[in-house]
């Protein structure tokens, strides 16, 4: 590196230059790995090794169709079957439709068998059990709506025509999400009049290996009957929902691929003029006997300094500003954990490389194959 | 006096591979400002369209869409003889009962699938909606499991073309027809006999009823009457504010439009910048001398100004023209509000493309400042001697 120096000194010839071109490839990189985030939220699953043994069974015309109540004793006898609960997703609102929430009716007394990583204190549990109309919620719910315990709530339906009251009586902490509002299926369904209808049973398995069979021996059991049924691994369950979306990793990558098109134009914009700028002192140097290799390598140190300190800028400033601001308040829920992945970061870096390398290698080529005299007749 | 436009546009056109450069890397910023709003574009225009003034739509209170509504029989009753409701050529009121059902089916070419929208619809449904027309095939005949489906849903889902059959309820439907819905929210659905489709899933009710009224003046004292009525539980819309309500879906879309051009607008701003900051310092001579001959430091300003403005349109010109190829391409993606696939066209119309156009005027102005304001401060003498 006994180049250092002089590629320094180079840098900072012309400083606003570099400075902007530092900017601007540190606004796009931030955009890079934005989206790579997006990419990596939207296909977010839980790997929990409870959570790979659960199996939702549904309606197979869609989740707007509901299961008679009857047929959570017809799974419960169904072979490696570990526990049944029942659930619906009542989609309540809180004042407003713009205050969206995920809130499920649970069957209580089975929920937290099902949903090991729904931690509860074992006295909230208690009183969730004794009363009827007591509802918990995530602690990250909780503080955007800053609600307390004892606090009521009351939801509107939107599916189910009843407006329903609770009493919260604590919060739920968890490694997956913590925005999640539960109450018991029971008040739902008194308040209903008891219609006595499911809109999803997650069934444990009793290990991941017998998933499938389970699937398929609940699935025949309905079959050929007026509800029929389509169970699936709460993996695949979630992955519906993604498609749902349409082609939306389809659309980011392209997104994805004209920023980093957009910096190679900007990197090699840039160090094309200043090389050019340069080709009579090339020449000079050249001339004093410096080898085509070492300058073309003095050049290219050049924008990979300038393209790797726009992904600092880029990326790390990307880290930073996750974290500072509240992305899910921002969104309103929409997005959930929205934090930047080591292979995020990898990857932003291996695009700054890459322009780097693109950029300065061609314009340090073509005035470097230019012969002294060539270079020396050059001007501004 | 100002400098000829001239001087401007040979200039660019020396320094070609630099211009080129900048204005490509404008007009890929432009290119995907326009690409992600003329989605938007396309999301919103289903839902405006899609309503007409006339019509009333009647949905159960806070059920909020169509899908999660219930409409009692006995409420259908009692609305259905309300005055201020046009009747049709044979008499009756113009009123269709229907009724929504969500069917997850398999899109073309996946395992995986979206729900789509089965309206069932009363006799009168047709007319209410004269956007409507049959391509292929024929209606459906009432008291049987037959459907029509939209071109746009017999494109992306599989087991939809005609004479195709699917089970669902009770028994096998057949698609017996497809149909177009001139761009409208009903270019999504999948459409069926109303009584047919109640039946089929032991539904109680409607999940929406949908009538003409006769005027306007008829229409607002029909929503009070029908809003006030101690004896329903439902609410009453147009249709049109209905479905305007629905473009709240495309706001995912807009936000990262918005997003994107921020944050790609200002890295083409400073490469904009890079290159007008050289392009002064390589003129700095001609600067001098036009000094000198007698043009004034506004002058100067403003002519490496128009050259930086002048750059940015054409870059964003190239944008639209990159654009321009996906105008009319279908796709489609979730409308949350009713938890179905909702199908669209990109649009490229005449705002958009004159948006993009003062963006990318926009960006020319604020890289151009800078390096214009430098050029018009530079003493003369000084810009004389420099090499």
């Amino acid at each position: 590196m006994k180049y250092f120096r002089i590629i320094w000194k180079n840098c900072m010839r012309n400083k606003r230059r570099t400075i902007l071109t530092i900017l601007s490839v540190g606004f796009s990189l931030f955009l890079v790995t934005f989206l790579r985030t997006l990419m990596v939220e939207f296909s977010r699953t839980n790997e929990t090794p409870t959570a790979v043994r659960r199996i939702a069974v549904h309606r197979s015309t869609s989740l707007q169709e509901d299961m008679p109540e009857a047929y959570r004793k017809r799974i419960e006898t169904v072979q490696d079957v570990e526990q049944v609960v029942g659930m619906d997703w009542f989609g309540g609102i809180y004042k407003e439709p713009k205050n969206f929430f995920a809130n499920f009716a649970v069957e209580h007394e089975d929920f937290f068998d099902v949903f090991p990583e729904v931690r509860l204190d074992t006295a909230v549990k208690q009183a969730f059990f004794a009363q009827r109309s007591a509802a918990f919620c995530g602690v990250k719910l909780a503080e955007r709506f800053g609600w307390k315990v004892g606090d009521k709530v009351t939801l509107l339906g939107t599916i189910y025509p009843a407006d329903l009251e609770f009493i919260l009586v604590g919060f739920y902490t968890s490694a997956v999400d913590e925005r999640t509002f539960y109450f018991r299926r029971d008040y739902m369904q008194e308040a209903l009049g008891k219609p006595g209808k499911v809109g999803v049973f997650f069934v444990l398995a009793r290990s991941l290996e017998t998933t499938p069979r389970v699937i398929e021996r609940i699935d025949s059991m309905f079959r050929n009957t007026d509800a029929e049924t389509l169970s699936e691994t709460e993996r695949a369950f979630q992955a519906g929902f993604q498609t749902m979306m349409g082609n939306v990793q389809g659309l980011v990558l392209s997104i994805m691929s004209v920023v980093v098109f957009m910096i190679l134009l900007v990197v090699g914009n840039a160090m094309a003029m200043s090389i050019r700028e340069r080709s009579h002192e090339i020449a000079i140097m050249k001339s004093l006997g410096f080898q085509n290799e070492s300058l073309i390598g003095i050049l290219l140190s050049e924008s990979l300094l300038i393209s790797l300190m726009g992904g600092i800028v880029g990326c790390f400033g990307a880290i930073v500003l996750f974290r500072t601001i509240d992305m899910t308040r921002l969104s309103q829920g929409f997005l959930q954990q929205f934090q930047v992945e080591p292979l995020t970061l990898a990857l932003g870096f291996c695009v700054a490389l890459g322009v780097g390398i693109i950029s300065g290698g061609l314009p340090a080529v073509h005035v470097v194959r230019l012969t002294v005299s060539d270079g020396l007749r050059r001007v501004g | 006096m100002a400098i000829p436009l001239k001087y401007n546009i040979r200039n660019l056109f020396v320094r070609k591979v630099s211009t080129a450069m900048t204005v490509f890397s404008i007009s890929l910023v432009v290119a995907v400002f326009m690409a992600l709003m003329a989605l938007a574009t396309g999301m919103d225009k289903t839902f405006t369209s899609s309503g007409d003034p006339r019509n009333v739509l009647v949905i159960r209170k806070s059920a909020q869409v169509e899908t999660n509504s219930t409409v009692r029989k006995s409420e259908y009753q009692i609305i259905r003889y309300l005055p201020g409701i046009d009747t049709g050529a044979n008499g009756q009121p113009q009123l269709s009962p229907e009724v929504i059902v969500l069917l997850n089916i398999p899109r073309r070419g996946e395992q995986l699938g979206a729900n789509v929208i089965v309206r069932g619809v009363g006799p009168e449904g047709f007319e209410l909606r004269p956007q409507l027309r049959m391509v292929k095939g024929r209606l459906f005949r009432p008291g049987l499991r037959e459907m029509i489906v939209s071109l746009n849903i017999a494109g992306r889902f599989q087991n939809t073309d005609v004479g195709n059959q699917m089970k669902f309820g009770k028994g096998m439907w057949t698609v017996v027809g497809h149909f177009d819905a001139s761009r409208t929210a009903f270019d999504s659905e999948m459409w069926a006999d109303v009584d047919e489709l109640v039946n089929e899933f032991g539904r109680e009710g409607y999940s929406s009823l949908l009538l003409r009224s006769r005027d306007p003046k008829a229409q607002r004292e029909l929503i009070s009457q029908i809003d006030g009525d101690r004896r329903l539980s439902v609410e009453a819309f147009s249709e049109r504010e209905y479905y305007d309500k629905q473009t709240i879906a495309a706001i995912g879309i807009k936000t990262l439009a918005t997003l994107m051009t921020i944050f790609m607008g200002i890295g083409a701003c400073f490469a904009a910048m890079n290159t007008m900051y050289a392009a002064v310092s390589n003129r700095t001579r001609e600067i001098g001398t036009m000094r000198a001959i007698g043009f004034s430091r506004a002058s100067i300003l403003l002519s490496f100004l128009i050259e930086a403005v002048l750059l940015a349109l054409v870059g964003g010109a190239v944008g639209c023209l990159l654009a321009l190829p996906i105008n009319g391409i279908t796709t489609g993606s979730a409308n949350f509000s009713t938890f179905s696939e909702v199908t669209y066209n990109f649009r490229i119309t005449f705002p958009l493309i004159a948006t993009a156009l003062a963006l990318s005027g926009f960006l020319g102005v604020i890289g151009g400042f800078l390096p214009a304001r430098t050029a018009a401060r530079q003493p003369i003498i000084e810009a004389l001697r420099s090499m």
